[in-house]
C-alpha cells in the first residue's frame, strides 16, 4: 500500500517508508505501526509529503510519543 | 430557513446591500468625475458614501480611499510606507499568504512567530522592530479566529514611531482600529459588502506615497480610482446594516462557537482546535480543528453531502499542495481540517445536527482510511 515496506532490524526497530505518499497516509501507516510496538520501541520513518513534518510534530504531542528528526524526510518515532 | 452557506466563510451581500446595489445599477449613475448634472449627482452620493463608511470605520473621510482591487491594498499599503526601501519589513507568520509575499521585495525581512494558540511573540516583535521597520499585523487570523492584541501591538509599534499597516481582512469592523496605525486595509466582504471593494485607510497624521502613483490618472494619486461607484454605494449601506446586525448577534453566535469547541472535543478523540477560544483571542464566529487520521477533502465532501458547506486549511484537498502555513505556524495537525464561519441567522437547531453527525462521519472516514 502507497509502497509501505515495515521490516524488522536488530534493535527492534521499525522502518517505514512512506516516500511518495501523500497526507494524511504517511501519518496513519505510522499510527497503525506505532500500535504494535510495545513502550521503548522505536520506529524509522521515511515520508517527503510536505505536510508530514509539521504533522508528525502535532501526531507527537497528541498521542504522547517522541519524535526526533534524523534528516530531512527521515524521523525516528519512539513509543511512550 | 438556514442553509448550507451558513456555515461557510463566503459572506452573502447584506440585503440593505443588494437593494442599493440593484437600485444603483438600474439608474445607471454618472461617472463622479465628469460636469454633467448627473455627474454632479454621483459626486454627491459618493461623498455620503465615503462619510458613512468612515463613520462606520471611526475615522475621517478623508483616510478612506476605495480601491476596486481588494487583494492590492495590502501590499501596496505596505509598500508604500516611506521607509519601505531602507526599513526592515515585520510581519507574523500567519499573516496572509499576499502580505508575507511583500518581503520578497523588502531590503530586510523579519517573520515573527506565533504560540500554538497563534498569538505573536510580543518580545520577539519588540526586538525587531526598528524606528524605521514597517510592520504588518492581523487584527485577526481568516483561518483559525485567532485574535491579536493590536491595541497592545499597536502601542509597541506607535513608542518607536515605525509605520503599522493593519489587516482586517478576516474581522472587519469588528475590532476597532487601535488609537497607533498607518495604514489599514478592510475588504467590503468583511461587513457582508459586495466583493470587488476594497477600503484602504491611510491616517492623514502619517506619511504614505502610493507606489504606483505613476500609473493612476486620479487626481489624488493616493488610489487608482478604478472602483465602481455602484460597489461603494452598497458597501456602505451593507457596512451600516451589518453593524446593526452584529450588535445583535455576534453574543449568541459566539455562544454556538463554544458549544461546538466544547463538544468536539468531547465527542472526538484526537482533535486539534486551534486557537484558546477566549473572547479576547478569538472573533466570535470562526471555529479550526484539525481531527487526526481523516483527509481534510473527505471531511468536507463528507459535511457537504449532509448540507454543511465548510472550507478546509489542509494540503490534502484538490486545490492544494503545500500545507496551510497558518497551521503550520501554530504547530498543529494540517490535515482532516475544517473551517466552520457561523454566519449571522445561523439556527442552533442546525449547529446542534452538525455536531450529532459529526462523530458518526469521522469515525467512518477514519475506519475507511484503515486508522
Amino acid at each position: 500500500m502507497l509502497g509501505r515496506e515495515m521490516s524488522e532490524n536488530l534493535e527492534q526497530e521499525l522502518e517505514l517508508d512512506c516516500m511518495g505518499a501523500l497526507c494524511p497516509a504517511p501519518i496513519i501507516q505510522l499510527g497503525k505501526a506505532i500500535k504494535t510496538l510495545s513502550a521503548g520501541g522505536t520506529i524509522l520513518l521515511r515520508a517527503d509529503d510536505p505536510a508530514t513534518e509539521s504533522d508528525i510534530a502535532a501526531w507527537a504531542r497528541l498521542t504522547g510519543n517522541s519524535v526526533a528528526t534524523l534528516e530531512k524526510y527521515v524521523y525516528r518515532i519512539t513509543k511512550r | 430557513m438556514v442553509t448550507a452557506d451558513a456555515f461557510d466563510g463566503e459572506r452573502p451581500l447584506h440585503p440593505a446591500g443588494a437593494k442599493v446595489l440593484l437600485a444603483a445599477f438600474e439608474q445607471g449613475w454618472a461617472s463622479p468625475n465628469g460636469g454633467s448634472q448627473a455627474s454632479a449627482q454621483a459626486r454627491h452620493l459618493l461623498a455620503a458614501a465615503r462619510e458613512e463608511i468612515a463613520a462606520g470605520l471611526g475615522v475621517s473621510a478623508d483616510e478612506v480611499e476605495f480601491w476596486g482591487e481588494p487583494a492590492l491594498i495590502s501590499p501596496i499599503a505596505i509598500m508604500g510606507a516611506p521607509n519601505f526601501s531602507v526599513g526592515k519589513f515585520v510581519v507574523g507568520a500567519t499573516e496572509r499568504q499576499e502580505i508575507l509575499a511583500v518581503g520578497a521585495k523588502a531590503r530586510a525581512m523579519a517573520t515573527i512567530p506565533v504560540s500554538v494558540d497563534g498569538i505573536l511573540n510580543r518580545d520577539q516583535l519588540l526586538e525587531e522592530i526598528e524606528s524605521n521597520s514597517i510592520v504588518a499585523i492581523q487584527s485577526a487570523n481568516g483561518e483559525t479566529g485567532v485574535r491579536q492584541d493590536i491595541s497592545d501591538l499597536s502601542g509597541l509599534v506607535g513608542a518607536l514611531n515605525a509605520h503599522l499597516h493593519l489587516d482586517f481582512t478576516a474581522s472587519g469592523p469588528l475590532i476597532k482600529l487601535p488609537s497607533y496605525w498607518s495604514t489599514a486595509d478592510f475588504p467590503a466582504k468583511s461587513w457582508s459588502g459586495p466583493a470587488g471593494l476594497g477600503i484602504m485607510l491611510i491616517n492623514r497624521e502619517h506619511r504614505w506615497a502610493n507606489p504606483l502613483a505613476a500609473a493612476t490618472s486620479a487626481s489624488t494619486k493616493r488610489a487608482p480610482g478604478s472602483f465602481s461607484l455602484p460597489l461603494v454605494l452598497a458597501a456602505a449601506a451593507s457596512l451600516t446594516g451589518w453593524l446593526q446586525d452584529t450588535s445583535k448577534e455576534s453574543a449568541r453566535i459566539r455562544a454556538l462557537i463554544t458549544l461546538m469547541r466544547t463538544v468536539i472535543k468531547q465527542t472526538i478523540t484526537d482533535v486539534d482546535l486551534a486557537g484558546s477560544g477566549a473572547a479576547n483571542e478569538s472573533l466570535p464566529h470562526i471555529l479550526s480543528a484539525s481531527i487526526l487520521n481523516i483527509s481534510g477533502e473527505e471531511l468536507v465532501n463528507a459535511l457537504s453531502r449532509e448540507g454543511f458547506a465548510v472550507a478546509s486549511g489542509s494540503a490534502c484537498v484538490a486545490s492544494a499542495i503545500e500545507p496551510s502555513h497558518v497551521l503550520k505556524a501554530m504547530g498543529l495537525l494540517t490535515h482532516g481540517n475544517m473551517r466552520i464561519s457561523l454566519m449571522h441567522g445561523v439556527q442552533e437547531s442546525e449547529v446542534k445536527r452538525f455536531l450529532a453527525l459529526l462523530p458518526g462521519i469521522v469515525e467512518r472516514l477514519r475506519l475507511d482510511a484503515g486508522a
